[in-house]
């Protein structure tokens, strides 16, 4: 399908395909299902709460479903608030699901998280000793909308497609939280993103974006985070 | 006394008719006579009874009349004294629901049933008596029967232990009138208060005036005779068989293989469904023993998050659980028991695929946290909350999660304005340590991997002296040589040690 249809090319001004069926064939390439390619915008996104980051993401936002992957230099640099605004988002839609976070480094603190927006009900800790085992039920089981996880050793690439595929299956997003040091393994993760502490906030950098665009970001943010200028 | 009882006929007559029943013109009173009543000119309403207001009554509840015939069973004894007296009762029960559907437990040691209708299947009052007695023999139990119109009265009557047989409501005050007080369990301090009184019977008690009975024994005691005399209904909840699912299979080879056993255990596993479809049941908790030839049985207890009745997810989930398990030795046989059964809330399903649009979590959110519990153990998934507390260990606690059918009573709206209101002005860590890791220091500040530098104004949380948990804490938020964002805090007493407490992360 995504052959078909060259890159950068709208569906609208092609005059062969009549108006109708050229509307049909939109709404059929809306499917999720299906990728385009970077033309294609998805339209199932969830914005970042960052509009420098939305800019750089395809779709303007998080991916609906599918894994991403971040690298940390050090655990706690700031990646959590780069989630907080779509943890709140999630949390607080009115059929929202599971929220899981699969065995944290630390305790998630619940009155930081409800003061950030994120609803508390929705929001489910499972402390294992295989975080994988535990992150794969949870994505494939379609009953959490998002589901984070902190892996002690590396997975290996099988194990980060067999994740990306319960993923898709349970039409969840899933966040991995890795140490730097795993930035030269490919991944078939849909966005592999490095972030690094910066004064005010932290620099992003896109290793990989499925239909995106690569390269960095800075971000800063002001709720909550304590600002190293003072 | 017979004027004392067309007295009560009359009083439960004049409710009924302040019920706004004045559409039955005509009605049987309890004494046998036909009162006509005129509907077409309304009659004033009587005061309502003198005294005290009796136990809660039900709209629609028939008042008391002689239509009913209570046997009250008293338990002496049970299977010579083997076992105790409340399995006893329920197996009681569960047999004389032979005689009637309305049997009720009365703890710790009768059994009331009404056989009013069911009076003339086993013979009259005679051949029901002797039909309950062999059933009594049968389950090894020592018993006392009584018949009378009231469930309370009946029950006395087999307390005391005499032969006691009245069938009409009219007899009865007179027949109790010499039993002792001491049958109606009152407490030893009433009783005794009685006593001194010159009160030891029943019909010494039922000639004291009312209002000043109530005022000295309480409005309970005088209920209690209202109850007694029909003059105020006894409802009592009937008594369900408490229903489980047992089955064994002995094996003809023995097994190891976690694999072959959840095969040997699939037909049980069938037959619990079936089990609990015909009785649109689910189970909480399911235990399955694996019996070996030598060691003791071992023990695999499933717990659930919601009644389930469902195979082949109750076959997955003991399979999970099977597989954690460490056998001793082989296994001969196989038991399945359940737990007492749930009635099932059957909900409608969504049009969207959860995840789709609108589509809710729906039967998917039970069914994660049980098959990750069922490897993990139930300690391992848990839910979050906030509590009042100004510690910051103790601003926060583990909960069990909350389902889908609470927050959707609840309704999600009314939680948005709480959360703002929450810590207004203090800024907390996203993550927290279970216990304040102590810092190593030089010169007076702390350090973690290389030096921390302190950001901004520290915040004091001085609390808690009241319970013993006493803090005095200087809070900071540092950063150390990684850019990490950390939340430390110096002890006010000496000698001023330096904690790390949080991350901001």
């Amino acid at each position: 399908m995504s052959a078909s249809v060259p890159a950068g090319d709208s569906l609208a001004d092609r005059p062969v395909i009549g108006e109708r069926s050229a509307s049909e064939l939109a709404r059929l390439l809306e499917h999720p299902a299906i990728w385009r390619g970077r033309s294609a915008a998805r339209a199932e996104a969830l914005p970042t709460g960052h509009a420098a980051l939305d800019d750089c993401l395809p779709g303007k936002g998080w991916p609906r479903t599918g894994l991403i992957e971040i690298l940390v230099t050090r655990f706690g640099v700031g990646e959590l608030y780069l989630l907080l605004p779509l943890l709140a988002a999630l949390t607080r839609r009115p059929a929202a699901r599971w929220c899981v976070w699969i065995a944290p480094p630390l305790e998630p603190y619940a009155p930081a998280l409800a003061a950030q927006g994120v609803t508390l009900e929705r929001v489910l800790v499972v402390r294992a000793p295989e975080p994988l085992w535990a992150f794969e039920q949870t994505l494939g089981s379609g009953a959490s909308d998002i589901a984070l996880a902190w892996a002690a050793r590396g997975p290996r690439i099988r194990e980060i497609r067999r994740l990306q595929l319960a993923a898709e299956r349970g039409k969840t997003l899933g966040v991995l939280f890795r140490p730097q040091r795993a930035i030269r393994e490919s991944s078939p993760a849909v966005l592999r993103m490095a972030v690094e502490p910066k004064p005010a906030g932290v620099r992003l950098t896109l290793l990989k974006s499925r239909g995106g665009a690569r390269g960095s970001v800075e971000l800063e943010w002001t709720a909550g985070w304590p600002a190293a200028g003072s | 006394m017979r004027s004392r009882v067309i007295h009560a006929a009359e009083v439960v007559k004049g409710e009924m008719s302040a019920r706004g029943a004045t559409e039955r013109p005509a009605r049987e009173s309890p004494t046998g006579t036909t009162e006509v009543e005129q509907p077409a000119r309304p009659r004033p309403l009587r005061p309502a009874p003198a005294g005290p207001v009796g136990p809660a009554r039900f709209p629609g509840t028939a008042p008391v009349t002689s239509t009913e015939l209570w046997v009250g069973v008293h338990l002496i004894e049970s299977a010579g004294g083997q076992e105790p007296v409340e399995q006893g009762l329920e197996r009681l029960a569960t047999c004389a629901q032979r005689f009637t559907p309305r049997v009720s437990l009365i703890p710790p040691d009768s059994v009331v049933l009404e056989v009013k209708g069911s009076l003339h299947l086993f013979g009259g009052v005679e051949g029901l008596s002797r039909a309950l007695a062999s059933e009594c023999a049968s389950l090894g139990l020592k018993s006392m029967v009584a018949l009378a119109p009231t469930p309370l009265a009946a029950l006395v009557a087999a307390r005391v232990g005499k032969p006691f047989v009245v069938t009409e409501l009219t007899r009865l005050v007179g027949q109790l009138m010499p039993l002792p007080l001491a049958a109606l369990r009152w407490s030893d301090e009433t009783l005794e208060r009685l006593a001194r009184m010159g009160v030891r019977t029943i019909g010494q008690a039922l000639r004291l005036p009312r209002a000043g009975f109530a005022r000295r024994f309480g409005t309970d005691s005088l209920a209690t005779l209202d109850r007694l005399t029909g003059r105020s209904p006894d409802l009592h909840e009937r008594f369900h068989t408490r229903e489980r699912f047992r089955r064994r299979r002995e094996l003809n080879y023995e097994l190891e293989s976690h694999d072959a056993i959840l095969n040997a255990l699939a037909p049980l596993l069938a037959e619990l469904g079936k089990f609990l479809e015909a009785r649109q049941c689910g189970v909480m908790k399911l235990e399955c023993l694996l019996r070996h030839r030598h060691a003791e049985p071992t023990s695999c207890v499933l717990g659930l998050a919601a009644p389930l009745a469902d195979v082949r997810r109750l076959t997955e989930l003991l399979g999970e659980r099977l597989s954690a398990l460490t056998l001793p030795e082989p296994v001969r046989a196989c038991e399945l028991r359940s737990s007492s059964l749930v009635v099932r809330v059957f909900s409608s399903n969504s049009v969207w695929q959860p995840g789709e649009h609108g589509g809710g979590a729906g039967a998917e959110a039970p069914e994660l946290i049980e098959r990750l519990r069922a490897r993990l153990g139930p300690e391992a998934v848990y839910g979050l909350q906030v509590l009042q507390g100004h510690r910051p260990e103790n601003a926060w606690g583990i909960r069990e999660p909350v389902t889908e059918s609470e927050v959707k009573g609840r309704g999600r709206a009314r939680h948005a304005p709480e959360i703002k209101t929450l810590w207004p002005a203090f800024r907390r860590p996203v993550w927290l340590l279970s216990a304040p890791k102590p810092l190593s220091e030089r010169d007076g500040l702390p350090r973690r991997r290389g030096p921390l530098r302190l950001l901004g104004e520290p915040e004091r949380i001085e609390t808690g002296w009241w319970d013993g948990g006493d803090i005095a804490r200087d809070y900071y938020t540092a950063i150390d040589v990684h850019g990490v964002r950390l939340w430390v805090f110096r002890e006010r007493a000496t000698p001023h040690r330096w904690f790390l407490h949080g991350v901001f992360g």
